[in-house]
């Protein structure tokens, strides 16, 4: 049997709602990351399934600049999340509440 | 004119001399990299982002960008129809050039004891490239990519002050927030991807238009529903506002002026163009069974309720600001709510003046939160008590944004605010209009609790003379100056923002 386009969309939708699950019950920020990129492939699965059926490679391509982006976006992040530690001694994101309201 | 002689690159001009001035500060600093000439540094961002200012409103003057049935020179493609400069990116590319220009020279002070000032300055300035770059971004590619530029540098500069616990909380939530909304922006591409075949704006709304969009039924509608939230969180608008009071308050002042009137502007063009050109109200409608001004209408009420009403309980100044940030992006939101098949310029035409005057108005009012944190006064509206006795300049000027925020006649937020209630009353929208009027009734009394408090209370405690830091003063008048300004300057820009949101919606 044949793979079809909405196999592809299913297995996207199934790694962005893990994703996403993640994002809302994980508190380590590293785990949060992880949910992050887990959610970006899911597009890149959308993308490439996509482009495949439509047979115009723009979706291709698109998934490449995704990459990059969120390899940007790591970067970013986790310079981040080492100051999160220096300044609370703790990745969790619950503990910094300085400012709640 | 030598200008039709110009390759078409040279119309995107404004962002490049943005990214060229980011590149110049790289090379200054890696020459000397231990100086501390914040002096240099400023002025060359300053210069930078003028130049900038100076090429997009001489584009906008010559008619570059203007539709050439109206007598321009034509609305320009660039890198094969990947990014358009008309007058809506020249517009946005205007009000960017002018907030990083008022942001620099008043981190000329702000900043001056930081360690790492060449980073600070290069990091705004690649921030206003991707901002820049947003206002012309013509596919969901570029826009992504634009939108990110925009956000990374962010993210870094909210949490610049290092060692400071409120700075590395808000840029931790600011990322966190932003890299979730753009996790859920990419899928929703992704999806209106496979329902169009396409990423380019006018080819999306090609495909719509014939009807052949979305074969499994639900992709488009979800992908459009997913574009909305990755809209919500630049332009820090309900559900992703989350972020806006955390990062705005931990973040030095500058950049919360920085994010919060040039970051929105930057949001709101990409939501105008993609939800004017790619998504055509009626065709749209028809592919999926919901009018997507709908969403906008809800969001524009929720919003700026929420704001306003989260505004007025808080007692921390910059918090205050934060709050009223997320209120007045309830009321560009009209913008888009107003839009339909055969209309909506008159509406998304004011939402682009808000835009405008609160680029000047908003920086002004962060910016003297920005000259209050220099001082060391405090954060709460008790702090600021009596603070016009030491220095009426800045107070004065304080007080012409608190009444332009608050739409007072005749100032320019009282304008832009009459023209979006008559928009939103001319596309028939009474309940926003409502919301529209009580909301800023009520945004008055805690806008004029901080007047109040530096002109009228007493101080709590007595304070020496307060230091007149030039940067800091420089900015904060030019804002004031402009603030006032736009009442003789006001009709010239309206006219420009309606010119350019009729050529959007025709």
């Amino acid at each position: 049997m044949t793979v079809g386009v909405e196999h592809y969309v299913l297995l996207s939708m199934a790694l962005f709602a893990i994703g996403l699950f993640g994002i809302l019950t994980r508190r380590n920020a590293l785990m949060f990351l992880m949910s992050v990129e887990l959610m970006l492939n899911a597009a890149n699965i959308n993308l490439i399934a996509f482009a495949f059926y439509h047979g115009n490679l723009s979706g291709q391509v698109f998934a490449l600049f995704t990459m990059a982006l969120a390899a940007a976006e790591v970067a970013v992040g986790l310079g981040i999340i080492l100051l999160l530690y220096r300044n609370f001694r703790d990745v969790d994101v619950t503990v910094p509440t300085t400012m709640r309201w | 004119m030598a200008l039709l002689e110009l390759p078409a690159w040279t119309t995107l001009a404004p962002a490049l001399l943005l990214a060229l001035t980011a590149l110049v500060l790289f090379i200054i600093d890696s020459i000397s990299p231990d100086a501390q000439n914040s002096g240099l540094l400023a002025g060359t961002t300053a210069a930078g982002s003028l130049a900038s200012l100076g090429v997009a409103v001489w584009y906008l003057l010559a008619g570059v960008g203007t539709p050439t049935v109206d007598g321009g020179r034509g609305i320009i493609d660039v890198l094969g129809d990947q990014f358009v400069v008309d007058q809506l990116a020249l517009f946005f590319m205007i009000i960017v050039a002018v907030v990083t220009a008022l942001v620099a020279v008043a981190s000329y002070d702000y900043m001056e004891d930081h360690t790492y000032q060449a980073e600070y300055y290069s990091l705004v300035l690649l921030a206003a490239t991707g901002m820049s770059f947003m206002a012309a971004a013509n596919s969901l590619v570029t826009i992504f990519i634009a939108l990110e530029l925009a956000s990374l540098p962010s993210y870094a500069l909210v949490s610049i002050l290092k060692d400071n616990r409120g700075s590395v909380e808000g840029g931790l939530k600011y990322f966190l927030i932003g890299a979730l909304s753009s996790a859920i922006f990419v899928y929703g591409i992704s999806l209106v991807y496979g329902a169009t075949g396409h990423l380019q704006l006018e080819n999306i709304a090609a495909v719509i238009e014939a009807g052949e969009a979305d074969p499994y039924g639900g992709l488009l509608g979800l992908g459009i529903l997913m574009l909305i939230g990755g809209f919500a969180f630049k332009t820090a608008s309900v559900p992703f506002h989350f972020w806006a009071p955390e990062a705005y308050e931990g973040a030095p002042a500058p950049i919360s002026a920085f994010l919060s009137s040039a970051s929105k502007a930057a949001g709101f063009v990409i939501a105008f163009r993609v939800f004017t050109e790619a998504f055509p109200v009626a065709e749209t409608a028809s592919a999926i069974g919901v009018d997507w001004t709908l969403a906008f209408i809800i969001l524009a009420i929720v919003t700026m309720t929420l704001g306003n009403f989260a505004a007025a309980t808080q007692n921390n100044v910059k918090r205050m600001l934060a709050y009223s940030s997320i209120g007045h992006a309830g009321y560009a939101l009209i913008g888009l709510a107003g839009i339909s098949a055969g209309g909506g310029e008159l509406v998304m035409g004011a939402a682009m003046m808000h835009l405008f005057v609160y680029g000047f108005m908003n920086t002004g009012a962060f910016l003297f939160v920005a000259l209050a944190e220099y001082w060391g006064v405090g954060r709460t509206f008790e702090d600021y008590n009596g603070l016009g006795r030491r220095a009426p300049v800045a107070c004065f000027a304080l007080a012409i944004f608190m009444f332009s925020l608050a739409g007072i006649p005749p100032l320019g937020g009282f304008w832009s605010k009459y023209f979006l209630f008559t928009g939103a009353l001319e596309a028939g929208l009474i309940v926003v209009a409502a919301a529209l009027v009580i909301n800023s009734a009520l945004s008055l009394y805690y806008y004029s609790r901080l007047v109040k408090a530096v002109w009228i209370e007493e101080p709590v405690t007595e304070r020496d003379g307060l230091s007149q830091p030039v940067g800091l003063y420089a900015a904060i008048v030019v804002a004031a100056v402009m603030t006032l300004a736009l009442l003789p300057l006001f009709g010239p820009v309206a006219d420009t923002a309606v010119d350019a949101a009729t050529a959007m919606l025709a």
